[in-house]
């Protein structure tokens, strides 16, 4: 049996490092902008499509088309936060929620129509690989190693670029940064745009790994709240500890109690920690 | 005070409006023609499946009416469809059913394609005696409420699976272990359901049931569950969606078996699409395959004759959602046929007691409602097309190994 | 003065509603059992969301419970009334325990949590499958009656509700409890520091939020006579009531009929002009409320009342 324990553990990790990819741009725009971006869902899989589209018309691996899909979402996020969440930053938390509800219908509503909800899929299976009786889908690996990249990049260049630094302030003391001359609503702008990045870079990675579909939208967004929650508001690594928990936890409550209650422990540890720590395993006052 | 005045005048406004629409709509039209009412979903979760029944009913409709309508006492009565879309919303669902009930004053109803959705809309009906005709409700469960207006034209799901256990027992003896995994939902739980009590009558043993919620993201744990029971057979029950992501995930853990089922994964284009060379060998039962040829007294005639129009207007081939949406046209046409009149409680009494053959197969409806079926075809993805191994008359090849 | 109108307005509307059976055919009443329903659930999240400014996304869970309850308890052959009544007390008892918990948080944390338990509930619904038949869903007895019987016994249970759930509403806003959580939302802090138990405040709103609604889920599951877990424990309820609120003006008496009658309305008319595109649209009326409707269409009439 320790063999499926191990399989067990390999699938929940890898799962989980989907997971954090799947969570560390909504973090990003929650921590930043204290804004929970409902849209999340959409863009990921608008990514999906986009590299789906890429792939049967064009031929392009998604592996490639990751950063033309990304540049697109980047450029989107950007306009939606410039033009519109914008204006209505200082509200409260169920303004700019709503907003960000009401946009994503528009958006919804627009992908149903051009790509229906019929399930799709790239067909691009890179085979398994086997050590001691773990099987891990290359794809998955691969998949991994891009989110792990991806997420490594984005903590860089919060650590170390210009605009990084003033996303930083910016979270840390919004009136603070406003006087040490940092444009907030440009910052803020750059943010969503990132946020929007990432979803659209990890809608293109899962376009081999999961059917792309309208009705999943739902289903990312919910994760990327738990995720959230487990790890902490904000943080690079908050997201990345949340996906790999999340995936852990879900996979050895399914090993144990069975699929539908696997969902369900991930909720229960969410409420749980929501209530003793509320702000997550990593979470902590400052910013990376 | 001017803002109550405001408030007041909005509020009768809206109500006006109502009351204006429901006597405008009330008014009497035409009397020549048959009214039918079809909720669908257009938008929302079932969408793809709700625009395959708009599909098949344009069909039969511009068939019906070129032919002059539908003969009532000897009279020909043209057929208009009232159709709205409640966008997969149960609510919505049991609203337009009451809409089209009393405002379009429809004759007959055609059930909307989800499960739950279908028997909330039958509970409607049921309340006001219109006769309603489920076309994609295969459980009992959907049946078991004891409503009497409501006839469903699939066969109940026992069948399909009995059809199913005995062809792999026979064609591949060595099949001895089952494993299960199936969608915690109406339709695919009742599926594997059946699958764990039919497949010990034929010798064979479960080695594991299980069920996945209906918002799975991730299978990898019960499919490494599966893989170490190491079953002869894997049935997975669920919608594209799901399935799709089973057999990939099946694939990536190297999870292997001779027979793999999904239900009613191949049955839809888009399965074999969404997995390229993984749908090779996966198995499945269905209500209907163009492949098994029937005659019939209906606007077809014969299978050939609605496969070989659907290919030509949509260019892809049918599958049985839309088939069985026909055919709960076709079925209700000859029941209003042999009753002779629109009067829903002898529609109802000339369903019930109905036996015919058309297009679809044999229709012919149970005490429950639901059509007792015959023929039920088991079809397998060979060579990247669909071949039926079952039955036999129309079989194209047997039940071969999945590689 | 104002509120006298205003109070007159809505048993005006009531009366209305009430009258459909003899003005209008079923399908209206159908309507105005819908707009009743809505109104109740509007006016439910509007202590918990409006006064006391708690972004609570729990309606549909307060619903779900409440349809299983009633279900559960009229399939065990209790009385109609008493099946609707156990599952507002169940789901009022479930909302406090539940405040004990969640209303510890605050923001975004408690809107995250709140939209938790609505999964969670539909999760437990669905692999409970001894209780509440699982994905199955579950049978609930058919009432006898012809459609006009019916389509009048709901329309009162649910008018009935709309009206009970309106006279709490008038007896928090007019009282002390209205006071302090207006307080609340103001700012928690000060509010505790003045002397107001606000977390017992906080746990009557929400308690106050949950027991309409507990009834409202009870009524429609004896209503369409099947349950479901993916339709009883539904998001998109969840998301649409307080966007009801929104409309009308939240923390005030009239806003949730208001908003809530105008919602109802306005998707009845976009829906059937609009197919592929309403859901577009609904959310285009969305944004827009948003940017130029920020109090609501009360706060709205009141300053065309002004100038």
């Amino acid at each position: 049996m320790s063999a499926l324990y191990a399989q067990t553990l390999a699938n929940g990790l890898m799962l989980g490092a989907l997971y954090a990819c799947i969570a560390v741009g909504f973090s990003l725009v929650w921590g930043v902008l204290n804004v929970i971006n409902m849209l999340h869902g959409s863009f990921i899989i608008l990514g999906g499509y986009l590299a789906y589209f890429a792939w049967t018309h064009f031929q392009v691996p998604p592996f490639v088309s990751i950063f033309g899909v990304a540049a697109l979402l980047y450029l989107l996020g950007y306009l939606i936060q410039y033009g519109l969440i914008n204006r209505v930053i200082a509200r409260p938390v169920l303004t700019t929620l709503t907003l960000t509800f009401g946009l994503d219908m528009i958006l919804y509503n627009f992908m149903n129509l051009a790509f229906t909800a019929t399930p799709r899929r790239v067909t691009l299976d890179l085979g398994r690989l086997e050590i001691a009786g773990v099987t891990l889908p290359m794809d998955r690996v691969w998949a991994m190693l891009l989110a792990l990249a991806m997420t490594a990049m984005l903590f860089a260049v919060l650590r170390s670029s210009r605009i990084g630094r003033a996303i930083v302030a910016v979270r840390m003391d919004r009136d603070a940064a406003a006087l040490m001359g940092v444009r907030v609503n440009k910052v803020y702008a750059v943010t969503f745009g990132l946020g929007a990045l990432m979803a659209g870079a990890c809608g293109a990675l899962l376009s081999s790994v999961f059917p792309i579909t309208t009705s999943v939208t739902g289903l990312f967004l919910g994760k990327a709240f738990v995720i959230c929650v487990i790890g902490g508001l904000g943080t690079v690594p908050g997201a990345l500890v949340g996906g790999l928990a999340l995936g852990l936890v879900e996979s050895f409550a399914g090993q144990w109690f069975g699929p539908v209650n696997a969902i369900l422990a991930g909720f229960l540890l969410m409420l749980v920690l929501l209530v003793v720590r509320p702000t997550g395993l990593m979470g902590r006052k400052g910013y990376e | 005070m001017l803002s109550a005045k405001g408030a007041f005048r909005r509020k009768t406004l809206a109500l006006l409006s109502l009351c204006a629409a429901a006597t405008v709509l009330a008014s009497p039209l035409s009397a020549q023609t048959i009214k039918i009412g079809a909720p669908l979903a257009l938008t929302g979760g079932l969408a793809d499946e709700g625009k395959k029944q708009a599909i098949a009913y344009d069909m039969w409709l511009k068939r019906i009416n070129a032919a002059g309508g539908i003969s009532v006492g000897g009279k020909k009565m043209k057929v208009e469809l009232v159709q709205y879309d409640y966008q997969t919303n149960e609510q919505r669902a049991q609203q337009l059913a009451e809409k089209l009930i009393v405002d379009d004053k429809v004759d007959f109803l055609l059930a909307p394609f989800g499960s739950g959705h279908t028997k909330v809309v039958a509970g409607v009906a049921e309340r006001y005696g219109v006769p309603v005709m489920a076309t994609s409700a295969s459980s009992e469960s959907i049946f078991n409420q004891g409503y009497k207006y409501m006839f469903g034209v699939l066969a109940p799901n026992g069948g399909i699976v009995e059809n199913l256990t005995k062809l792999v027992a026979k064609q591949n003896p060595k099949v001895k272990k089952v494993a299960i995994l199936g969608r915690e939902d109406v339709f695919p739980k009742a599926m594997a359901t059946s699958m764990a009590e039919l497949a010990p009558k034929v010798g064979m043993e479960v080695v594991s049931t299980e069920f996945y919620p209906v918002g799975a993201l991730d299978l990898a744990t019960p499919i490494s569950k599966i893989k170490a029971l190491a079953p002869d057979w894997i049935y997975v029950t669920g919608y594209s969606k799901d399935l799709v992501l089973a057999r990939k995930q099946m694939a990536d853990l190297g999870v292997k078996a001779p027979v793999i089922t999904m239900i009613t994964g191949p049955a839809y284009k888009e399965f074999i699409d969404a997995l390229g060379p993984l749908a090779e060998g996966v198995t499945s039962a269905s209500w209907w395959h163009h492949s098994a040829q029937f005659k019939g007294n209906d606007p077809w005639g014969t299978t050939k004759a609605f496969y070989d129009e659907f290919v030509k207007r949509e260019k892809s081939d049918p599958d049985y959602v839309h088939a069985a949406a026909a055919a709960a046209l076709v079925a209700l046409q000859k029941g209003i046929e042999k009753a002779g009149t629109l009067d829903k409680a002898k529609v109802r009494d000339a369903l019930a007691s109905l036996d015919v053959t058309t297009f679809y197969g044999p229709i012919k409806f149970s005490a429950n409602g639901m059509n007792a079926g015959s023929e039920l075809p088991i079809i397998q993805v060979q060579k990247s097309r669909i071949a039926v191994l079952y039955p036999d008359r129309v079989k194209q090849g047997t039940l071969q190994p999945v590689k | 003065m104002k509120q006298r109108t205003g109070l007159i307005l809505f048993l005006l509307w009531v009366l209305v509603l009430a009258a459909m059976p003899w003005m209008a055919s079923n399908y209206a009443v159908k309507i105005a059992t819908f707009l009743a329903m809505y109104g109740t659930l509007a006016l439910s999240w509007n202590f918990i969301g409006g006064y006391t400014g708690y972004p609570s996304f729990a309606t549909a869970a307060f619903v779900g419970l409440g349809a299983y309850t009633g279900a559960i308890a009229q399939n065990a052959g209790w009385m109609l009334p008493a099946a609707w009544l156990a599952g507002a007390i169940v789901t009022a008892t479930f909302a406090a325990l539940l405040g004990l918990v969640i209303l510890r948080m605050k923001g975004h944390y408690f809107a995250i949590g709140s939209i938790a338990i609505v999964e969670v509930l539909s999760l437990v619904a669905s692999s409970w499958s001894g209780m509440t038949g699982g994905g199955e869903g579950l049978n609930v007895k058919f009432l006898p009656g012809g459609p006009e019987y019916i389509g009048r016994v709901f329309l009162y249970t649910m008018l009935t509700l709309m009206v009970a759930a309106f006279i709490a509403t008038v007896l928090v806003d007019r009282g002390r409890l209205g006071f302090g959580l207006r307080c609340i939302q103001q700012n928690e802090d000060a509010a505790d520091m003045v002397g107001i138990d606000v977390t017992r405040y906080k746990i009557y709103a929400f308690v106050l939020s949950a027991v309409f609604c507990g009834a409202v889920g009870a009524a429609y599951a004896s209503w369409v006579a099947y349950i479901s877990p993916g339709d009883s424990f539904s998001i998109l309820l969840t998301l649409k009531v307080p966007v009801m609120v929104l409309l009308g003006g939240p923390g005030t008496v009239f806003g949730p009929v208001l908003g809530s009658a105008a919602f109802v309305l306005m998707e009845e008319t976009i829906w059937a002009k609009f197919l592929d595109y309403h859901q577009a649209i609904l959310g285009l009326v969305i944004v827009l409320l948003i940017f130029f409707l920020p109090g609501g269409l009360l706060r709205l009439l009141s300053r065309k009342a002004a100038a």
